[in-house]
């Protein structure tokens, strides 16, 4: 039995749901906390331009409810991101992974501009599809095992079928490509800076632990 | 030689993903492409469904809300990048649709209260929602949206007194029922006042 997380750490049980850590997915939660209180304590970045022709530039201002909707789901994401990591159930965690989706959609579409609104769109409707695979990966665990714990599915004795490990996978990839899209308006230069790195993080971060959870079931 | 049930849906639920991926990649148009992105949401919830069992409830109701938020924030970018800033129009202008609502909605309403729960929430919610849609909207929605969030806290509590004190059942019962009463009534009546204007 391949067991790439190690022992659990810590385990709190709600009945047949659980959260669980252990030395891998306790890394990849503080490494998420860490990331969150850097998006809550940090401001964002002010494009400059320089005027065409000549020594002037200008400062582009962000303004404070602008900014504060992006750093709400900034921190929202990051939340996701923490749920996803310590979750043990693998609906839930399906779940924790749309809702990295949407907050990724937020954190890209705060910025009002064509490019960054046409990007936001085609990410949103990529994250959307995705929760096809993602949700269908979960149904077809359950419907072939009879349970969503993931570690009574890592204990053995059950056939997950590939299909399903495929779906899960699948799922997080079009839930992850959010980088993608924030890199193709160029968000990393400065409109959505530093928020805009909780996409980032959060799609390794989910990417790291599915590949965790497809290989443990 | 019988095909199990569960194989068949799956074929059929296959077949349709097929059939939403295909009409995904032939479509060009953004506003199309967000349409077919609810018939792929609803293979996803057939996915869930089939499973068949309490569990599948319970299931279809977060993909649900998954599906819903996603569009809903997927229209409003749609509108914002198109800049489609239309002005809502005065509506429907019918007799029946000034005397109607009180009555209607009153009993709707009552009806719900006495069903409480989930289906009491919704039957109740349509008569509110009813109301709103005949009678016009000048509600606080702060007020609205701040009922439906204690309710739901509420819900919330009913179920850790399920699980840290259960000799406390019948309370908690009666907590849960009347809370997600409120919260459906609540979040359907928003349904009412979607026609634009300036608290849409």
């Amino acid at each position: 039995m391949p067991d790439i997380g190690g022992d659990p750490l810590f385990v709190l049980e709600f009945g047949d749901i659980l959260h669980y850590y252990t030395p891998y997915t306790i890394t990849l939660f503080l490494l998420a906390l860490i990331f969150t209180g850097l998006a809550i304590a940090s401001r964002p970045e002010r494009q400059i331009d320089i005027a065409f022709g000549g020594d002037a530039y200008y400062a582009k201002e962000t303004t404070v409810s602008e900014m504060r909707f992006r750093r709400f789901m900034a921190i929202a994401c990051g939340l996701a991101t923490l749920g996803a990591m310590g979750s043990g159930d693998l609906f839930n965690f399906t779940l924790f992974v749309s809702l990295v989706g949407i907050a990724n959609i937020g954190i890209v579409a705060a910025v009002k501009n064509r490019h960054v609104l046409d990007a936001a769109y085609e990410y949103g409707i990529v994250a959307m599809v995705a929760t096809l695979p993602l949700f269908g990966g979960a149904a077809l665990v359950v419907a072939t095992t009879g349970t969503l714990a993931i570690p009574a599915l890592a204990a053995g004795g059950f056939a997950v079928p590939l299909v399903a490990k495929a779906f899960l996978a699948l799922g997080v990839i079009g839930e992850g490509m959010a980088p993608f899209y924030a890199a193709k308006a160029e968000m990393f230069r400065a409109p959505g800076a530093p928020y805009v790195i909780m996409c980032s993080l959060s799609s390794l971060l989910i990417f790291l632990r599915v590949v965790e959870i497809v290989i443990t079931i | 030689m019988i095909i199990p049930e569960y194989s068949l849906g799956l074929l059929v639920a296959f077949a349709a993903m097929g059939v939403a991926f295909f009409a995904m990649m032939r479509e060009t148009d953004g506003f199309h492409r967000l349409l077919l992105t609810d018939l792929i949401e609803v293979v996803s919830l057939a996915f869930i469904a089939l499973i068949g069992t309490d569990l599948a409830e319970a299931l279809i109701l977060p993909g649900l809300v998954v599906g819903t938020s996603e569009l809903i924030a997927l229209s409003e970018i749609y509108r914002i990048k198109e800049g489609y800033t239309r002005p809502p129009d005065a509506g429907l202008q019918i007799e029946v649709m000034e005397s109607a609502p009180g009555i209607l909605a009153a009993l709707l309403v009552v009806y719900g209260i006495v069903l409480s729960g989930f289906s009491g929430g919704v039957v109740a919610g349509l008569g509110v929602l009813f109301y709103l849609l005949c009678r016009g909207h000048d509600e606080r929605f702060e007020l609205i949206e701040t009922a439906s969030g204690y309710s739901w806290a509420l819900w919330i509590v009913a179920f850790f007194i399920f699980m840290i004190l259960p000799q406390y059942w019948f309370f908690a019962v009666m907590l849960s029922g009347s809370a997600i009463l409120v919260k459906v009534m609540a979040k359907m009546s928003l349904i009412g006042t979607m026609r634009g204007g300036p608290n849409a």
